[in-house]
């Protein structure tokens, strides 16, 4: 007896969790995978964003078990299933192209597993009922996948892995397939579908937007490690990297020269009252690299004036290109440094002016809005970082 | 989706009108070109099958039907015949099956390797691969002398011969239609039924097979057909207990001289394999899935 309630509490603390502990996995000559590490608590809709062969689809599908790590273990509710072929790991994978059985009706791809499993034929048709209708597909039961749309698609594929009732859903790219208005909808059901059902998402993906939406958890991935691990919002206002700065939304990259060192704060004096503030981090150092994002800095007409803040950041600069994107117009200002910056200026008035390239106009941020990225003093010549950052942005 | 659906339901231009004369110009000369030389024979050959025996010739006759039927000889030829081409169909079969899904998802780069080694099996007269077994099978072939002890009779002039012949000269037409209905499949289907927990064996039944059977149905129609009409390879390779329809018909009409029965037998086999095929057409038509 307390050995049964024992094992029943280990089970519920550990309840779709997923531990991924120092895997690293190599194709080749090619290390997709290097020490990788990090838990999923259970019901955590954790994402794993990141460029094309950064990594995230590997790592998927080693916790799926498709790929066997060449170091590290794969940890599912508590237990090792690094050496334990997929059918036996209770997750289940939905797949870029789902990989629906074309020959089979929807009842039939959803009953697939279950059958499988050999339940009794009333517990799998009350659980397929269940699903589909969770999934929102009633009266598609009898259509064949090749009879649906896309979206519809998709959802089959989810009926069939959750039917499973799966510790934990693994998704690869799921919503590539979808037009994007389409795929916005899916996005805020899947956070829904995840909700409701509290089982554990883990997401793959790279686009930023998407896994912004939906997760509670980010890995951003790049060259095969994990470059940072946070919430959305921790990923967007303190992003420990510049890659990570630069992946999520649009970001300006600024190399700080370290003038002096004032009231906690780094500055960068640029002359004529001009400067650049960001928060000291403490690390002596000649030179931090900063990010600001570009809704955070705001804009006036001339040059700085002597009566500037003291705890805000003002430069003067000259407008190199203005985009209009609809809610905000895009402006490119060339910095006295060198450096080029976006901004963001709202458009939240009809009819307000856009300043015009060639303007002269000055731009200013609270100090607290410039974030210092750690271990940045190793980076010199963030120029050609902001550069990069910004006509990505641009293109975006 | 609901603009996704319109789509659907658009109807398609019609395909009528002058497109389909154009259609019959272009295929008027082949189809008339087809007609005299396919058809006409084969309207020779009914008209024979109602001909009198040689003394009385050409007179016109109902007899060959009934005689041609009645005949327990044909009825023992016909069920060998069959026994042999569903033998070497299924030997064909459980090797072109494995083999065309090794080709699509095993093979990588050795993929067109096999499938030229394929055509190029089949671009060898049928003759000299018939003769090519006899060499290998033969009392003094290949076979018997890395044998050691006394030749094994079975080898050749055997059922056994003819099956492993029929086997070997249709493989290629056997292999390429389910090579061809595989291709169309996509591989993430095998994944996702590992990830449900189907073994080999669940995915091979419910899922490759299914979705390879237009193929197969197709491989049926291309195999199954010609060898329930083949001589050749009983002729060379076979024995007394192979004798198979297709040496009957022939020999009824060259040895015997007897043109109304054998003509009569051609026609009723003409016919069972007509429905045959017209069978496995309806059913590869039907097991054709969208797979978009």
């Amino acid at each position: 007896m307390a050995i049964d309630s024992d094992t029943t509490v280990a089970a519920t603390q550990h309840e779709g969790e997923i531990r991924v502990e120092a895997v690293t996995k190599r194709f080749g000559d090619v290390t997709a995978v290097d020490d990788v590490s990090f838990t999923i608590p259970g019901g955590e809709f954790f994402s794993m964003l990141g460029p094309s062969g950064c990594g995230k689809t590997t790592t998927l599908r080693m916790i799926a078990g498709f790929e066997s790590p060449d170091a590290g273990r794969i940890v599912l509710q508590g237990g090792d299933v690094t050496n334990v072929p997929p059918p036996k790991r209770n997750v289940n994978m939905v797949f870029q192209s789902y990989g629906l059985f074309p020959h089979m009706s929807v009842a039939d791809n959803v009953a697939f597993g279950p059958k499988i499993r050999k339940l009794g034929r009333s517990d799998i048709d009350e659980r397929v009922r269940e699903v589909i209708h969770t999934v929102r597909l009633e009266g598609m039961e009898d259509r064949r996948p090749g009879q649906l749309s896309g979206g519809q698609q998709q959802r089959v594929a989810l009926a069939r892995a959750l039917v499973n009732r799966p510790a934990a859903l693994l998704l690869d790219e799921p919503l590539g397939a979808l037009d994007l208005k389409l795929r916005k909808e899916m996005q805020l059901e899947l956070k829904d579908l995840q909700q409701r059902t509290g089982t554990t998402f883990v997401y793959v993906t790279h686009d930023q937007e998407e896994a912004m939406t939906m997760s509670d958890r980010i890995a951003v991935m790049h060259g095969g490690v994990v470059e940072q691990l946070a919430t959305p919002r921790e990923l967007y206002q303190r992003p420990t990297s510049a890659f990570v700065a630069g992946f999520i939304g649009t970001s300006n990259l600024l190399t700080l020269r370290v003038d002096r060192r004032e009231a906690g704060y780094l500055v960068m004096d640029l002359g004529g009252g001009q400067r650049i503030l960001a928060p000291d981090n403490g690390v002596a150092s000649p030179a931090a690299q900063i990010t600001v994002r570009p809704e955070w800095i705001k804009l006036a007409a001339g040059e700085v004036g002597t009566d500037a803040a003291t705890d805000a950041s003002h430069v003067s600069g000259t407008v190199a290109e203005v985009v209009y994107l609809g809610s905000v117009t895009q402006l490119i200002v060339d910095l006295p440094t060198g450096e080029r910056l976006a901004v963001h200026r709202l458009n939240d008035s009809v009819g307000a002016e856009d300043p015009r390239t060639g303007d002269r106009v000055t731009i200013h941020w609270a100090a607290d809005h410039s974030y210092v990225i750690d271990g940045s003093a190793d980076v010199v010549g963030g120029g050609t970082a902001t550069e990069s950052t910004v006509s990505a942005a641009v293109r975006d | 989706m609901a603009s996704a659906t319109e789509v659907l339901e658009t109807p398609l231009p019609s395909r009528t009108g002058s497109s389909a004369r154009g259609a019959f110009g272009i295929l008027f000369t082949p189809v008339t070109l087809l007609l005299i030389l396919f058809l006409a024979p084969m309207l020779l050959m009914v008209k024979v099958s109602f001909e009198a025996a040689p003394p009385l010739d050409t007179a016109f006759s109902l007899d060959n039907y009934p005689s041609v039927l009645t005949n327990s000889l044909n009825l023992q030829i016909a069920i060998r015949t069959v026994f042999i081409a569903t033998t070497a169909m299924a030997v064909m079969l459980v090797v072109g099956i494995p083999l065309a899904y090794y080709m699509v998802f095993k093979a990588g780069r050795l993929e067109l390797v096999i499938l030229l080694a394929l055509v190029l099996a089949d671009e060898l007269a049928p003759i000299v691969k018939v003769y090519a077994w006899q060499v290998i099978l033969g009392r003094e072939g290949i076979v018997n002398w890395l044998i050691p002890g006394p030749p094994v009779s079975w080898l050749i002039f055997s059922q056994f011969a003819v099956i492993l012949t029929l086997g070997a000269t249709y493989i290629t037409y056997t292999t390429i239609p389910i090579y061809a209905a595989m291709k169309a499949i996509d591989p993430t289907v095998f994944e996702s039924a590992t990830d449900l927990g189907a073994g080999w064996w669940v995915q091979a039944r419910r899922i490759l097979i299914p979705l390879a059977a237009p193929g197969i149905f197709i491989a049926l129609i291309l195999v199954y057909v010609p060898m329930l009409t083949d001589f050749v390879t009983s002729d060379i390779v076979g024995g007394t207990n192979s004798y198979m329809m297709g040496q009957r018909v022939r020999d009824l009409i060259l040895q015997d001289v007897n043109w109304g029965a054998g003509s009569a037998l051609n026609f009723i086999m003409l016919v069972l394999t007509g429905v045959f095929a017209l069978v496995a057409y309806r059913l590869a038509k039907l097991n054709q899935i969208e797979t978009s």
